[in-house]
């Protein structure tokens, strides 16, 4: 079952000009200033820079199923924060925290991520990095 | 007696090594003190806050007139925005044609920008003294910088490059680097790139043990009018750089995405 929430946070830093990671820039495909959050089952995960790739399958609100891309920041960032390329299992139940796309296509910039159990995956941001 | 001193002598070593920080001057030679992992301060950099005394220090080695940057770190410029630099019409025209969703070409995704946008970015460096040169490596595409000690000039024939040719000298504790070859490569990340003649002026100089001030300027009158900087401060780290080991494939799996409206 789809669990889509959005949550309009102001980040305040837009203030003056935009703030992305260097080069691959998120504002290109996301909403940064808006976060959503989704379930789903872990179908690929790939832990290379410049940013890793994680493919899951959610439940629609109507049932059927969507194949989301979760894109996340640096791999190199992230395992100064504890991720590694087997931080995501294939049918591992997950709920990610991040910006929707632009679009409106199954895509999410993770921020955040955590296992069926609630246990968050990594260290959040900004904690070392 | 004397057997029990010796003990408590012991004993209070293993003790004080037990409970000591961790050796954050591990790499540092005897030289200058500038080896070792850096990684960029987190926040706004000068002229998004005032600058602390050291950074003003060095931001006052500024010719006058020079152009200070807002977008050190993890901020950039909005497209036609060049932070206040004179960019010359013709870049201005072609920047508007620039679209930011071909960075996931995977042509493009692995193409490193020159060390002048990749210093700034919020990756760490690593940064190795010799005696005869000084190694910089940065985490961000793997960039590797050579600064000849030994060197006063750049060779005509030196091959353009996204880290060029540099030499450097030390101007009491100021480590100044002089770089240029650089092939052409973004300014801003929006769409603007200097050219091959760019000039590169870096000033390396160490607040404190654990905090290092980089200040770079650079001139391109091909691309713009005067003199542009930017100012970065790293914290010391008990790390070293990782691989980056770049997938260009991996625009494909964002291209490939389900759902678009």
């Amino acid at each position: 079952m789809v669990r889509l929430s959005k949550l309009l946070i102001v980040l305040g830093l837009l203030a003056g000009g935009g703030t992305a990671s260097a080069h691959h820039s998120a504002p290109v495909f996301y909403k940064v200033d808006e976060r959503i959050t989704i379930e789903g089952t872990v179908k690929e995960f790939r832990f290379t820079n410049p940013h890793a790739i994680l493919k899951l399958e959610v439940e629609g609100e109507g049932g059927e199923k969507q194949e989301w891309t979760a894109e996340t920041t640096s791999p190199s960032v992230l395992r100064r924060r504890g991720w590694s390329q087997s931080s995501f299992k294939p049918g591992e139940k997950v709920k990610l925290e991040g910006m929707p796309s632009i679009d409106g296509s199954f895509l999410i910039r993770i921020t955040r991520a955590f296992r069926e159990d609630g246990t968050e995956i990594g260290l959040p941001p900004g904690t070392n990095n | 007696m004397r057997t029990l001193n010796v003990f408590f002598a012991i004993g209070g070593c293993a003790l004080a090594l037990a409970f000591a920080p961790k050796d954050l001057h591990a790499q540092a030679p005897e030289g200058h003190g500038i080896a070792g992992f850096w990684s960029l301060a987190p926040g706004p950099t000068p002229p998004r806050r005032a600058p602390t005394p050291a950074e003003a220090e060095l931001i006052a080695l500024f010719p006058e007139g020079t152009v200070l940057l807002a977008d050190a770190g993890a901020v950039e410029f909005p497209p036609g925005d060049y932070g206040g630099l004179e960019v010359h019409e013709h870049l201005r025209e072609a920047a508007k044609d620039y679209d930011p969703a071909n960075q996931t070409d995977p042509s493009l995704t692995c193409r490193p920008p020159s060390v002048i946008y990749a210093m700034q970015g919020p990756f760490p460096i690593e940064i190795f003294e010799g005696r005869d040169l000084i190694v910089i490596k940065l985490e961000y595409f793997d960039l590797v910088r050579i600064v000849f000690m030994n060197e006063t000039e750049h060779p005509d024939d030196w091959p353009h490059s996204h880290t060029g040719h540099s030499f450097g000298r030390w101007e009491g504790d100021t480590l100044v680097v002089d770089t240029a070859k650089l092939s052409p490569a973004t300014l801003f990340n929006n769409g603007v790139d200097h050219s091959e003649d760019v000039r590169l002026l870096e000033r390396f100089r160490l607040a404190d043990p654990n905090t290092l001030i980089v200040t770079q300027e650079f001139e391109d009158p091909g691309s713009f009018v005067g003199r542009a900087a930017r100012i970065m401060t790293f914290r010391r780290g008990d790390d070293h750089v990782y691989p980056y080991d770049c997938d260009p494939t991996y625009g494909i799996a964002i291209e490939s995405r389900q759902g678009r409206d």
